[in-house]
């Protein structure tokens, strides 16, 4: 069961640090774009490993015929 | 991990909501609430030969419908008082005054409130959201340099 994290840091002047984890490909932009309508301004953005892993999972099934 | 993000606070608040911040900030720096009130005047005048200092949050805005325009907060610690309003653009400010300190005394205390008021207002904000999507909030712990960390969960499925 895929498990979707948080970790976050308001800062005392109330800047505000995500890190996001169990996100991947498109589903990761949505959560960003959660981030910035809750929160504000998005100052900085780095995207890591796990963005760039496929969304969806494909699974292959390989028939042989005789 | 799938991306690291960094944001500023934008407030845009009701009245209520940005007054439970400021009463949790306030609570959080040791001042308590003086008073709450719809028309000005009702608060305590400053005492006579107190300096004050004028600040806005910056990047906030306090909606309001026609009767809760002049609402005021006032807080108070040790002599000093820190009055938050909504200013005539909507604005969230507030006035700082207080005997025996000087304009930039009164101006970081200001802005201590002020930063601990956002801080508030995100706090509760982002764990409202959060309960609302079916994350559970797993840790939250505040350190030594006044951040709050918390760590909120979610399983699919």
């Amino acid at each position: 069961m895929p498990q979707h994290e948080f970790d976050i840091t308001i800062g005392a002047d109330g800047s505000v640090e995500v890190h996001v984890k169990g996100y991947k490909g498109k589903s990761c932009t949505e959560a960003v774009k959660l981030f910035e309508r809750i929160v504000g301004e998005i100052q900085s953005e780095q995207k890591t490993g796990e963005f760039y892993e496929p969304e969806e999972q494909v699974q292959f099934r390989i028939d042989q015929r005789v | 991990m799938g991306a690291t993000l960094v944001l500023v606070p934008v407030v845009i608040a009701a009245w209520p909501a940005f007054s439970a911040a400021v009463v949790a900030a306030a609570a959080s720096l040791g001042y308590h609430v003086a008073a709450e009130t719809v028309k000005q005047g009702r608060l305590a005048a400053a005492p006579k030969q107190a300096g004050s200092v004028n600040l806005e949050i910056p990047r906030s805005e306090v909606v309001t419908n026609q009767l809760g325009r002049d609402q005021r907060i006032a807080v108070t610690r040790e002599g000093i008082t820190v009055v938050f309003s909504r200013d005539a653009r909507g604005k969230a400010a507030l006035c700082v005054t207080g005997q025996g300190q000087d304009a930039d005394a009164l101006r970081r205390l200001g802005e201590e409130l002020s930063q601990a008021v956002v801080q508030q207002y995100v706090h509760q904000k982002i764990t409202d959201e959060m309960r609302a999507r079916g994350f559970v909030v797993v840790e939250e712990e505040t350190n030594q340099d006044r951040s709050i960390r918390l760590k909120v969960r979610h399983w699919e499925g």
